[in-house]
C-alpha cells in the first residue's frame, strides 16, 4: 500500500497541472488556499514562469492595487471582441444558411422549368403525332393524286362513304339522283368534292376521337361522340382525282351506302328513324374501328392494322369487305401474298363494290 | 458556444483557432490567460511611449493571434511568456517561439505519466524507473523533490529549511526536474 502511494507521489513530479486561474490568483497571495490547493499550485509554479512572475509582480502592493481594473477590463476588451466576431460569424452564417437556401429554391426552379417544358414539348410531339396522319389522310381525300401510295387513297375511300350516309340521314328530303346500285362511273365529280370536304371539316373529331380511344373505347367514345354538323357551304369547284385501280374511289362509295336508303320518301324515312338507329349505331363504330385501324395502317404499325381489319372483317356488309380488302393490302405490304391473295379472293366472292379493284389486285399479284 | 468552448483544453482551442479559424476559440484562450498578462506585465507599463494599457494589451494580443497562426504551441503559457518577453524586450522582429530541449523533455514525461495513468504495472514500472533516476540526482536536489514531492513541503517551509529564497527553492527543484526527465528521455532511448 506505502509503496502505491510513494509511486503516485513519485509520479506527481510530472504530472500536467494547469496554470492558476483567476481566482486562484490572489487567493495564493492572499494565504486562502487549502494545503492540497496549495501544493498543486506550487508544483505547476515549478515548471510555470509566467505563473511565478505573476505572483512575483502581484506580490507588490503598488501592482496589485492595479491589476484588479486591468484584470476586469482586459478580460472586457477580449470578451466584446470575441461577442463582435460571434456576431460577425453568426451573421455571416445566416447569410449563408440563406444563399443555400435561395440557391437550392433556384435549381429546383430552373429543373422544375426544364422538367415542365420538355413535358410540353413531348405532348405537342404526340398531339401532331396523332393530328398528321389524320390531317394527310383528309388532304389525300380531296386531292387523291395519281401517284398517291395506297394506304390514304384507301382511306380517303373509306372516310367518305358515311359522310354520304350521314348526310342522307340527316337531310332526308334531300333528293337523291342517282339511283343504279351499280359501280358509278369514274366522273362524278359532285359528290365526291362534297365528300372531301366535309371529311375535311371533320378531323378534329376523328382526331381527337382516334387519339383518345386509340386501343380500348372505341365503341363508348363514338356512340358518345356528338356528330358534328357538316360544313356544306365548302368548295365545290374543285374537280374529282382520276382514281387509281387499286383504290375504291369516293364516287363508288357514296353509291354504295347512300343508295340503298335514299329511294324510300322522307315520310317513311321518318317512320323508320327509330329502328335504325341501332344499325346506323353499328354501322358508325365500324366507321371508327375501321379508320382506326387505318391511322395504324397509315402509321405503318401493319401487325396492329391486321389485327384490327381482322377483328373487323367478321362484321356484315360494307366494312366487313372493305377491311377484308385492306386486310389484303396489309398483306401484300407484308409480303405475305399468300394471304393477301386469299383476302382478295375473299373480295371478290363477296361480290361487293370492292370486286373490281380486288379482281385488278388480283391480277396484279 | 463560449461555454462549450471554455471546457475544452488549451491544446483543442489552439487546434480549433488554427485548423477551423475559429476567433471565438482564438478570444477564450487569451482570455484564460489575460489575468496573467495583465500582471507579468504591470511592472512595464506607463514607461514610456506607447507603453499604456491601452496600447500594450491590444498589441500584445494581436501579436500572439499572428503567432497562434504560425507557430507550433505545445505548451500556451510558455508561448505566452515568451511572446510577452520578446514584446518587453521591444524587438520589431517576431522571435519564434520554440520550446527548450529540456521543456520539451519535461513534456514527454507528463504525457508518459498520462498514459499510464490507467495501468497499474505500467506505472510501477514507469515509478520504478523515476525512482532510479532520482536517486542518479545530486544530494540536494534529490533532497529537495523528496520534500516537495513526497513529503508535500511548500516553498516556504523548503526556503526556510536551506535559509534560501523562494525563488532560488524554486529554481533547484526546476532544474532536479529538468535533469530527472532529462536522464529519464536518455534512458528510454538508450
Amino acid at each position: 500500500m506505502s509503496n502505491l502511494e510513494n509511486n503516485e507521489k513519485i509520479l506527481k513530479i510530472f504530472s500536467n497541472i494547469r496554470c492558476l486561474n483567476r481566482d486562484q490568483l490572489p487567493r495564493y497571495l492572499d494565504g486562502r488556499l487549502t494545503d492540497v490547493e496549495k501544493h498543486l499550485v506550487e508544483q505547476h509554479l515549478v515548471d510555470c514562469d509566467l505563473c511565478f512572475d505573476a505572483l512575483q509582480v502581484l506580490q507588490q502592493p503598488q501592482y496589485r492595487e492595479k491589476y484588479q481594473p486591468l484584470a476586469s477590463s482586459m478580460q472586457q476588451f477580449i470578451r466584446a471582441s470575441i461577442k463582435r466576431i460571434s456576431q460577425v460569424h453568426k451573421v455571416e452564417r445566416y447569410q449563408r444558411q440563406e444563399q443555400k437556401k435561395e440557391s437550392f429554391l433556384i435549381y429546383f426552379w430552373v429543373v422544375a422549368a426544364i422538367a415542365i417544358g420538355a413535358g410540353g414539348i413531348y405532348l405537342v410531339q404526340q398531339q401532331s403525332k396523332f393530328k398528321t396522319p389524320v390531317s394527310k389522310a383528309i388532304a389525300s381525300n380531296t386531292e387523291l393524286p395519281a401517284t398517291q401510295s395506297e394506304t390514304p387513297r384507301v382511306q380517303a375511300a373509306i372516310v367518305t362513304p358515311v359522310r354520304t350516309e350521314n348526310e342522307v340521314s340527316r337531310k332526308p328530303a334531300e333528293p337523291v339522283t342517282t339511283t343504279t346500285p351499280a359501280p358509278a362511273p369514274p366522273d362524278m365529280p359532285k359528290p365526291v368534292v362534297k365528300d372531301s370536304v366535309k371529311t375535311k371539316v371533320k378531323p378534329p373529331a376523328t382526331a381527337a376521337a382516334v387519339k383518345d380511344s386509340i386501343r380500348d373505347s372505341a365503341r363508348k367514345q363514338l356512340t358518345a361522340a356528338p356528330k358534328s354538323p357538316e360544313v356544306k357551304d365548302a368548295p365545290k369547284d374543285k374537280p374529282a382525282t382520276p382514281e387509281q385501280k387499286d383504290t375504291p374511289t369516293v364516287a363508288k362509295k357514296t353509291e354504295d351506302k347512300p343508295e340503298p336508303k335514299a329511294p324510300p320518301p322522307p315520310k317513311k324515312e321518318k317512320e323508320d328513324a327509330p329502328e335504325k338507329k341501332p344499325a346506323a349505331e353499328s354501322t358508325s363504330t365500324d366507321e371508327f374501328l375501321y379508320k382506326a385501324a387505318m391511322v395504324y395502317h397509315q402509321q405503318g404499325d401493319l401487325n396492329e392494322a391486321i389485327s384490327r381489319y381482322k377483328h373487323l372483317s367478321e362484321s356484315p356488309g360494307k366494312y366487313g369487305e372493305l377491311s377484308r380488302y385492306q386486310l389484303a393490302v396489309c398483306y401484300r405490304s407484308k409480303g405475305q401474298t399468300g394471304k393477301a391473295r386469299r383476302m382478295f379472293k375473299e373480295v371478290v366472292r363477296m361480290n361487293g363494290s370492292m370486286k373490281d379493284k380486288a379482281q385488278a389486285a388480283l391480277d396484279n399479284l | 458556444m463560449l461555454q462549450q468552448l471554455t471546457n475544452l483544453s488549451d491544446k483543442e482551442l489552439i487546434s480549433r483557432a488554427r485548423k477551423l479559424k475559429d476567433q471565438e476559440a482564438e478570444g477564450v484562450l487569451m482570455e484564460r490567460y489575460s489575468h496573467l498578462m495583465v500582471a507579468v506585465c504591470l511592472p512595464y507599463l506607463n514607461n514610456g511611449p506607447g507603453t499604456s494599457p491601452e496600447e500594450v494589451y491590444p498589441r500584445l494580443l494581436q501579436r500572439l493571434s499572428a503567432s497562434l497562426r504560425t507557430q507550433t504551441i505545445p505548451k500556451a503559457n510558455e508561448w505566452i511568456y515568451h511572446t510577452i518577453r520578446a514584446q518587453q524586450a521591444q524587438t520589431e522582429k517576431n522571435n519564434p517561439f520554440f520550446p527548450s530541449t529540456e521543456s520539451r523533455e519535461q513534456q514527454q514525461m507528463e504525457n508518459k505519466v498520462e498514459k499510464v495513468a490507467t495501468n497499474l504495472k505500467e506505472q510501477q514500472v514507469l515509478a520504478a524507473a523515476m525512482e532510479e533516476a532520482l536517486g542518479k540526482l545530486p544530494a540536494e536536489e534529490k533532497y529537495f523533490l523528496k520534500e516537495f514531492y513526497l513529503n508535500n513541503k511548500t516553498f516556504t517551509e523548503l526556503a526556510a529549511g536551506k535559509k534560501y529564497t523562494v525563488e532560488k527553492t524554486r529554481q533547484i527543484l526546476q532544474q532536479a526536474k529538468q535533469k530527472m526527465a532529462s536522464l529519464l528521455m536518455n534512458e528510454t532511448y538508450e
